[in-house]
């Protein structure tokens, strides 16, 4: 008798943890995913100002703009659209022209995006997977074409 | 066939790790607890643990004697199985056959085929060391282009590197490097119709096939320096063809065609290119002596700067051969100890300035010429 | 050494590793001591064979041997020679035959040392690990084989990815390796069980080493890789929630779960289909990381090369071992008899409650992990979990596990009094409050939580010691007998206790490193100065350098506080002509317990060049905490109890063995 109540309480007070970490995973992955977009995915959507993106594309050959207070400016295009993209702080060493790149932040009023994260992690194909995928929708990049 | 040997050998290894085991008279060994067995002596060491806890102070007496309680249940209930069960067998010898026979005939069959499927037996290693190393005539053409890559890195002005190196570029495949290279021995050794073919030949494989206008210019540069380079002529050719003008590109391969030697080996890939273009092949200039073909020149131009040292060596050394038998010439001594110099081997030269010593011994002014070599090329005295 | 003599030895192996897979099992199954015994023997020479064919690419590293394609493509004969070696495993094909190594490794240890399991619990859990074996050396041989040979041979590598190049690639993965595959030893030992029906208390006793010596190994492994990022990657970042951060981080709870309901079931045998549950988990989950990472759906720093054919083949391996493991559970864990019963409040509900939430943890980071994949998949979004989700969720569930942490070891076995632990941790409430307050005064006016974390952290630290007190019985008994109890105390509590304490140092270290730190992003020019906290950094030259494959790009700074000279900082860019990358190399300096930090960046217009500082205060604690608790974990594998296991029970009846039947 006690040994199945106290079977029960076990288990009950397990589901009740389990409950509560579901909960909380809901919760919080309802309030902080990120999605990613590409520049021309954002002009056809009117994205709201202020919500946090994940930009990603190439960046624009010849639009890398560093000003001497470690402040940059480029532009991301996806072949289909542009934007251009704020940033304060140090570039990753694998930021190039030309190639691709993911910045993270918020869009801005006047249509530019502020990025206070700028990865350019990839693999040894020089693309991160994401802006590979989406430029490959756009007809922008082909297979075995951005090796080296 | 070490190979073979060392691989047997490992087989050998991996068969024997199962027959060990499996040869009789091991099987008496009482290694094998049974799984009863185990858990008790488990249980005993975990009573005796609570024994030294207890006496230590480290649990109450009232937690000991329940933990004591519970652990002695577990081993009631282990000692009733231990009863129960018989311990492992020692094995049967028809499994035990059964086992050997499979390790003896699975293992190098497996191993063999799968090795064949995968393998490279026939490769030898090739350390990066001993391929520098090599003697030039058993260096691979890799390991010879790395060589002339670093030479020229040290002497970027080197025009006739960058000329040995770059049609071997095209061969292998690395054709942006051959248009470079093809553009620095021009500007550095000035305008030749088979650099300037070359670099054009370079450009085409570059665009993949394509005889871009910069090829195109390349090409008529050659034609204005020797108006029968064929290959200039058989490229302007497909330049025309690209560009649809059939007639003008017929009109290339037909002349190329009618004054090339017979045999010549781009005859073939001309003859294709008329057909192609539905133009008919003028017959051979059956009179003309067959000239050195322009394979043999393209072979000398591939020649790499040791192979030429190779070839160079050679004629010394028939030279220094000819002077052991006859030592009456002067010249020839000199230049022999001028040649080993300059392929810096001062040794063979001092010899040469000694033994041709050894044939002058009565001729002052043969001595003095000698004497004055030596001190020149720095031999000593 | 000829590289075709590694290549036969790896395809040897496979044929070794399918015997270990079917001889000792068969003889379990027919009671066959000398078939069994073969299994022993063949997880020795397998060992031999796979150390003869790493050693045999190693060799082939070092003399830069262009004919073998995996040594073109990783590796620079101008490299220096322990990058050369350290690249073996910096690449795909090296660092899976790395993997069968340790799982070789580990395979060879229980064949070696488990001299006192059950014949035929040995027997099946080197089946089991010979099964493993088969299916990733199947997996190289054929997907990734790193012997392919090129001719003719090219006369210079590719190099290796520059970021790879670093001592902490020397160390990282081989740790996270031992820790990831020993699991594995532990998942054997599940499903040997399983197969064998015979689940009780002296299991428990036997996998207990195995999974804390895996454990000890994946913390460290886990430690550095994250130490390593902190300083290579240059963001001054030391925990990214990269996925294949992840994919070490969920292993590590599961593990962390099991080395605490072991205990549980070798002290009172219960929750037995748990731990066994968490056993085959803990390797799941090390077996999904590896497919994560090598399969190339995520995209990492760490995924080398992507290659559709590997993720498909790595997939099916994960889902014969989970699913054939969980089926066997699935069908034996309702047979199994009950154990002891537990209040719960006692040790045993606290170490349930320590289960329950490390593994909703590892759930959670598991959801985060895999979600955007599973929307991918379902409607094509893609989105990004970042840290903010991992903080939330993982912050939450392991805030009780710590609170709790002290309360644990304080509790009787069965039944418990909470009141009573409680009142003994007082002396640990103190110290906490203090230390709260005195965070307080010292932030004057940071964040909240801040002050709140440091208190828990020192309550952690401060609740083991109380608990080794107690256990000796300071203030209960003369001193004197104090003393010798506490040195009679068994190193199993010991290491406990210390692991404990190192979960609260680390704690310590990220709670002062994330609401302390200071960062300054500036365009700085020669003798330029700025703050950084409070420490004044000058750039006093920029230099240039050439390094054996790469140039450098040096700049030196001088460092002052309060106008007192604290010596230099050295940060460099360096740029690696092979593959025309460049890689920031950090200049740390530590300070006690603190560092500086700073990278550098681009040359900026006008002569600057971006500098990026922090002062990163207690930063250290971090990485030492988790190094105190890997020591805690070897701590107590080093306790003559685990060690001694089951003295030879055969050896005694040895003549009365025979007549018994």
């Amino acid at each position: 008798m006690t040994r199945k109540r106290r079977r029960l309480l076990l288990i009950f007070s397990a589901l009740g943890v389990l409950g509560v970490a579901a909960g909380l995973v809901l919760f919080a992955l309802n309030d902080t995913i990120v999605f990613f977009r590409t520049p021309s995915e954002l002009a056809a959507e009117h994205a709201v100002p202020g919500t946090r993106l994940r930009l990603g594309g190439l960046v624009k050959d010849d639009s890398v703009v560093k000003q001497d207070n470690a402040h940059v400016r480029f532009v991301v295009t996806d072949g289909g659209g542009e934007i251009a993209v704020n940033y304060a702080g140090l570039l990753p060493d694998l930021f190039r022209e030309g190639q691709g790149v993911i910045a993270e932040g918020t869009l801005e009023p006047d249509g530019s995006f502020r990025a206070d994260t700028v990865l350019a992690k990839h693999d040894e194909k020089y693309m991160p997977k994401e802006v590979a995928d989406a430029l490959k929708k756009q007809g922008v990049w082909k297979e075995g074409e951005a090796t080296r | 066939m070490l190979l073979w040997i060392a691989f047997s050998l490992m087989t050998g290894a991996a068969i024997l790790a199962v027959l060990w085991p499996l040869r009789t008279g091991a099987g008496a060994a009482p290694e094998a607890a049974s799984a009863a067995e185990a858990d008790l002596a488990v249980y005993r060491d975990q009573l005796a643990e609570i024994e030294r806890d207890r006496t230590a102070g480290l649990i109450g007496e009232g937690e000991g004697e329940a933990a004591r309680a519970e652990v002695a249940r577990r081993i009631l209930r282990a000692s009733a199985e231990v009863h129960a069960t018989r311990a492992a067998s020692a094995g049967n010898v028809g499994r035990r056959r059964a086992a050997a026979l499979i390790a003896l005939v699975g293992v190098p069959v497996l191993a063999g085929t799968l090795y064949i499927l995968l393998g490279s037996p026939q490769l030898s290693p090739q350390p990066l060391a001993a391929r520098l190393n090599a003697r030039p005539e058993e260096a691979d053409v890799a390991v010879l282009i790395r060589k002339v890559e670093e030479h020229l890195e040290a002497n970027p002005d080197d025009g006739r590197g960058y000329e040995v190196i770059a049609p071997i570029y095209l061969r292998i495949g690395r054709t942006s490097d051959a248009v470079r290279t093809w553009s620095n021995a021009i500007r550095l050794l000035g305008s030749s119709p088979s650099r300037q073919s070359g670099l054009g030949e370079a450009m085409v494989a570059d665009a993949d096939g394509v005889v871009t206008a910069e090829a195109s210019a390349a090409f008529q540069q050659a034609l204005a320096q020797d108006p029968k380079d064929p290959k200039a002529r058989y490229f302007l050719g497909l330049a025309a063809e690209q560009d649809g003008k059939t007639a003008e590109a017929a009109a290339y391969w037909s002349a190329l065609a009618a004054d090339s030697p017979v045999g010549a080996p781009w005859l073939p890939l001309v003859h294709a290119a008329l057909a192609r273009v539905g133009a008919a092949a003028p017959a051979p200039q059956t009179a003309q002596v067959p000239g050195p073909g322009a394979a043999d020149v393209a072979a000398a131009e591939d020649m790499t700067p040791e192979q030429r040292s190779q070839m160079i060596r050679g004629m010394v050394e028939r030279l220094s051969a000819r002077l052991a038998e006859d030592g009456d010439d002067l010249e020839g001594w000199l230049r022999l100890m001028r040649a080993w110099t300059v392929l810096g081997d001062a040794d063979k030269a001092k010899a040469a300035a000694t033994d041709a010593r050894g044939h002058f011994g009565k001729d002052d002014a043969a001595l003095a010429r000698i004497d004055a070599l030596a001190r020149e090329l720095g031999l000593g005295s | 050494m000829n590289p075709e003599i590694g290549h036969y030895a790896l395809v040897l192996a496979l044929a070794v590793a399918i015997l270990q897979t079917t001889i000792p099992v068969w003889g379990a199954r027919a009671g066959d001591a000398a078939l069994m015994r073969v299994g022993t023997a063949l997880a020795i020479v397998l060992f031999g064979f796979i150390s003869l064919s790493f050693a045999t690419l190693v060799s082939a590293y070092v003399q830069s041997d262009f004919s073998v394609l995996n040594v073109v493509e990783n590796s620079h004969s101008m490299k220096p020679l322990l990058f050369k070696i350290t690249g073996v495993w910096g690449n795909h094909e090296g660092s899976m035959l790395l993997w069968v190594l340790v799982l070789s490794l580990f395979g060879a240890l229980v064949a070696l040392f488990g001299s006192n399991l059950p014949a035929t619990l040995k027997a099946n859990v080197l089946g089991v690990q010979g099964s493993i074996a088969t299916a990733f050396l199947l997996f190289i041989l054929l997907t990734s084989n790193p012997f392919i040979r090129v001719v003719p041979a090219p006369a210079e590598g590719q190099d290796l990815n520059p970021v790879l190049q670093d001592i902490g690639l020397a160390i990282h993965p081989p740790l996270l390796y031992l820790g990831y595959v020993g699991f594995s030893i532990t998942f054997a030992f599940a499903v040997a069980a399983l197969i064998d029906g015979r689940i009780d208390a002296a299991w428990a006793r036997w996998v207990r080493p195995w999974a804390l010596a895996a454990w000890a190994f994946l913390t460290v492994g886990i430690a550095m890789g994250s130490y390593w990022a902190y300083y290579e990657l240059g963001w001054g970042g030391w925990w990214f929630w990269d996925p294949v951060e992840n994919a070490s981080l969920m292993p590590w709870f599961a593990g962390t779960a099991l080395i605490h309901s072991a205990v549980v079931m070798e002290k009172r045998d219960a929750l037995k289909v748990w731990t066994i549950l968490l056993a085959i988990l803990a390797f799941s989950l090390s077996l999904l990381g590896t497919f994560l990472v090598r399969s190339g759906v995520l995209t990492s720093v760490h995924a080398f090369a992507t290659d559709p054919s590997r993720g498909v083949f790595i997939l099916g391996i994960l889902i014969f071992f989970i699913g054939g493991s969980l089926a066997i559970y699935a069908l034996r864990a309702p047979t199994l008899r009950q154990g002891g019963i537990f209040a719960p409040v006692s040790r045993e509900g606290a170490l349930v409650l320590n289960n329950l939430l490390l593994t909703a943890a590892a759930a959670a980071v598991f959801v985060g992990t895999l979600y955007p994949l599973a929307l991918e998949a379902y409607n094509g979004a893609k989105i990004t979990v970042g840290p903010p989700y991992f903080n939330l969720t993982v912050g939450a569930l392991m805030a009780p596990v710590v609170f709790a942490m002290p309360f644990g070891p304080l509790l009787a076995w069965k039944r418990g009094d909470l009141l009573g632990a409680a009142q003994r941790l007082m002396a640990a409430f103190g110290a906490a409050i203090l230390a709260a307050l005195a965070a307080v005064y010292v932030q004057g006016g940071g964040p909240v939580l801040a002050p709140v974390g440091m208190g828990l952290a020192v309550f952690i630290v401060i609740g083991a010691c109380v608990d080794l007190a107690e256990r000796a019985g300071f203030g209960r008994v003369p001193a004197a007998t104090a003393l010798a109890r506490f040195r009679g105390l068994p190193r199993a509590t010991f290491g406990a206790a210390l692991a404990h304490a190192g979960v609260g140092i680390c704690l310590m270290g990220i709670i002062a490193e994330t609401s302390w730190n200071a960062e300054r992003i500036i365009g700085a020019k020669i003798g330029q100065s700025f703050e950084v906290g409070r420490y004044e950094l000058t750039l006093d030259r920029l230099e240039p350098r050439q390094g054996p494959n790469y140039r450098a790009l040096v700049g030196v700074f001088s460092v002052r506080r309060g106008g007192a000279d604290m010596g230099t900082i050295e940060s460099s860019k360096r740029l690696f002509t092979a593959r025309s990358m460049s890689t920031t190399e950090s200049g740390i300096r530590t300070y006690g317990l603190s560092q500086l930090y700073v990278s550098l960046g681009d040359e900026l217009p006008g002569g600057a060049i971006g500098v990026r500082a922090y002062w990163k205060p207690l930063v250290t604690l971090i990485w030492l905490g988790a190094l105190i608790m890997a020591l805690g974990g070897v701590l107590s594998l080093s306790d003559r109890r685990l060690r001694v296991g089951a003295p030879r029970p055969a050896k005694k009846p040895k003549p009365a063995a025979v007549p018994a039947e």
